[in-house]
């Protein structure tokens, strides 16, 4: 709050206020009063409005200034209110509850929101959910009727894809309640989604060479599982036609660091369009040659990453190679806690 | 044969699972009434149980919990609900294994398998024809000839030996082996299986790996 744009504000008290004494000067001198008593009274009438003019000034500064500052000082800009004493004036008074109003109606309105959001997720992972029961029911009788499996086994291998990655994204989205970190084997994560993608790497004869995985990580393993799904379905998506095809899984240890490689010799990244690959629905160039691609999938890798404190970094050249690391932090606490 | 009780409220995969048990050489029961599980269970004492998480009046893991109270048989749940917390809670309520769905068939009878073998302890050393076959050293013998396997070919082997009198797939063998983390191609699998072929000729059993075609081979 500046003092000359309060001034300002204030300007027709202060007109009226000089008016006031040049009326009463003129008065006082037409009834030949005493100059003495003319120069008392006229400084009477100034200090008592100047008093009131600065005494309302510092009162509203004090409310106004803390408002603004507070505004400035949160990141939630909308708790300012809890900061603020209540003001001693009647417009602060006024103001004071209309925010705590506008403020309540908003709160009840995102709670609401925030409900319908979380039934919208329930419902969809516990849909997710009852929609593997028949897909488990037809991966069975496709199997128990041995006839020319491969193609419909592909197709149903896809909508299981796609429904993990709206369950994860769910998840993702409000990650804190579902997820369990404890010592993970990455072998053991690597040999279900080596099953998971066998038919898909054995069609496309991708050789898969994995060797120096014997670590323990601290991770969610059905996490974990998913994000490196994702890796190597990209790495199937966008693998060369001409040449031998391969995914190479490793890892090293190095600096209380885990570092799990996947790299493959496919089709590569683009350099415009690399630092992009983890934004929500960028789909790229690869992506346009590609029909199926959502830009999901590295998306909610990422996120997942994120939650989980561990490190996702991509590196590629275009018709050479991608790299995707995962790089896992040892955690000493929990070395302590042991 | 051994009993494999299903609980599992969905009756189209119970159709499809107990048929697919049955192909394999067990006798699946499923359970019908969801109110007495443990009646059910008392009349028939199976030798495996399938757990379902969602069942009807109960919860599978508070079934879990009440099974293990009397009774000490595997149960393998095996559920759509795919999150570690569930599958930790299931295994430390005393769950022997844990498989989610879909789940590829090939993958749950390996773990059933499984199951039966550690429990019943067999010897390191089981017997086909004049054979002796010493599995962990990889190491099959016949009177003082002796012949070694790699793990790849032993693998295959005893994929062949535990499914006698039954043609096994490629994609079974593949499956199995993938299952062993050795990741191996179409070709290396070709390759293994003759070099397995040749070195069973070494010991006198020319034909013992029969192939079918189109279908598979077949240990005769």
């Amino acid at each position: 709050m500046k003092l000359k744009e309060y001034l300002k504000d204030q300007l027709s008290f202060i007109i009226t206020f000089i008016l006031n004494i040049m009326i009463i000067l003129l008065m006082l001198t037409t009834f030949k009063v005493e100059k003495n008593l003319i120069i008392a009274i006229i400084f009477i009438l100034l200090i008592s409005n100047l008093y009131y003019l600065f005494f309302n000034y510092f009162r509203k500064k004090g409310f106004y200034q803390e408002l603004l500052n507070n505004i400035e000082l949160l990141d939630k800009s909308y708790l300012v209110l809890e900061t603020l004493q209540k003001p001693s004036f009647y417009e602060g008074k006024l103001l004071h509850q209309a925010l705590y109003d506008i403020n309540k109606s908003m709160n009840e309105y995102v709670k609401n929101l925030e409900i319908q959001v979380n039934d919208f997720k329930e419902y969809i992972e516990m849909w997710i959910h009852e929609v593997k029961v028949p897909l488990a029911s037809l991966t069975l009788m496709l199997h128990n009727n041995k006839k020319e499996e491969k193609n419909l086994n592909e197709q149903l291998r896809r909508i299981e894809d796609y429904l993990e990655q709206v369950l994860y994204y769910v998840r993702s989205e409000n990650a804190e309640k579902d997820y369990l970190i404890k010592e993970t084997k990455l072998e053991k994560i690597m040999n279900s989604i080596a099953l998971k993608n066998k038919d898909d790497l054995l069609e496309n004869k991708i050789d898969l060479i994995v060797k120096n995985i014997d670590y323990q990580v601290l991770t969610d393993s059905k996490w974990l599982e998913f994000m490196m799904n994702q890796i190597i379905n990209n790495s199937i998506k966008y693998r060369k036609k001409e040449t031998n095809s391969y995914i190479k899984i490793s890892a090293i240890e190095k600096e209380k660091k885990v570092v799990l490689t996947i790299e493959d010799n496919g089709i590569g990244i683009p350099q415009s369009d690399i630092n992009r690959v983890f934004e929500k629905s960028f789909t790229g160039q690869n992506g346009r040659k590609k029909s199926k691609s959502t830009g999901m999938g590295l998306f909610i890798a990422n996120n997942l990453c994120h939650k989980l404190g561990h490190k996702i970094m991509i590196e590629s050249v275009e018709n050479h190679y991608t790299k995707v690391s995962i790089i896992f932090v040892k955690n000493k606490y929990y070395d302590v806690t042991k | 044969m051994k009993k494999i009780l299903i609980i599992e409220d969905d009756q189209s995969l119970c159709t499809e699972l107990s048929t697919l048990l049955e192909n394999s050489g067990y006798n699946p029961i499923i359970l019908k009434d969801f109110q007495n599980v443990k009646e059910e269970i008392k009349k028939n004492l199976p030798d495996l149980i399938l757990l379902d998480i969602n069942i009807p009046y109960t919860n599978g893991e508070l079934l879990l919990q009440e099974i293990r109270k009397e009774w000490n048989m595997p149960i393998i749940m095996v559920t759509s609900r795919n999150n570690e917390l569930d599958e930790v809670l299931s295994i430390s309520y005393g769950a022997d294994d844990y498989i989610t769905k879909p789940y590829n068939p090939t993958i749950l009878l390996l773990r059933i398998g499984a199951i039966f073998k550690r429990i019943e302890k067999t010897s390191i050393i089981e017997k086909y024809k004049e054979l002796n076959i010493n599995m962990q050293k990889g190491i099959i013998s016949k009177g003082n000839q002796e012949i070694t396997l790699t793990k790849n070919e032993m693998i295959i082997f005893n994929y062949l030996l535990t499914h006698q009198n039954k043609i096994v797939t490629r994609d079974e063998l593949m499956t199995d082996l993938w299952n062993n983390n050795e990741y191996i191609n179409d070709n290396a699998l070709t390759v293994n299986i003759s070099r397995l072929r040749s070195k069973l000729r070494d010991i006198g059993y020319k034909d013992m790996i029969e192939t079918r075609k189109g279908q598979g081979y077949i240990l005769t």
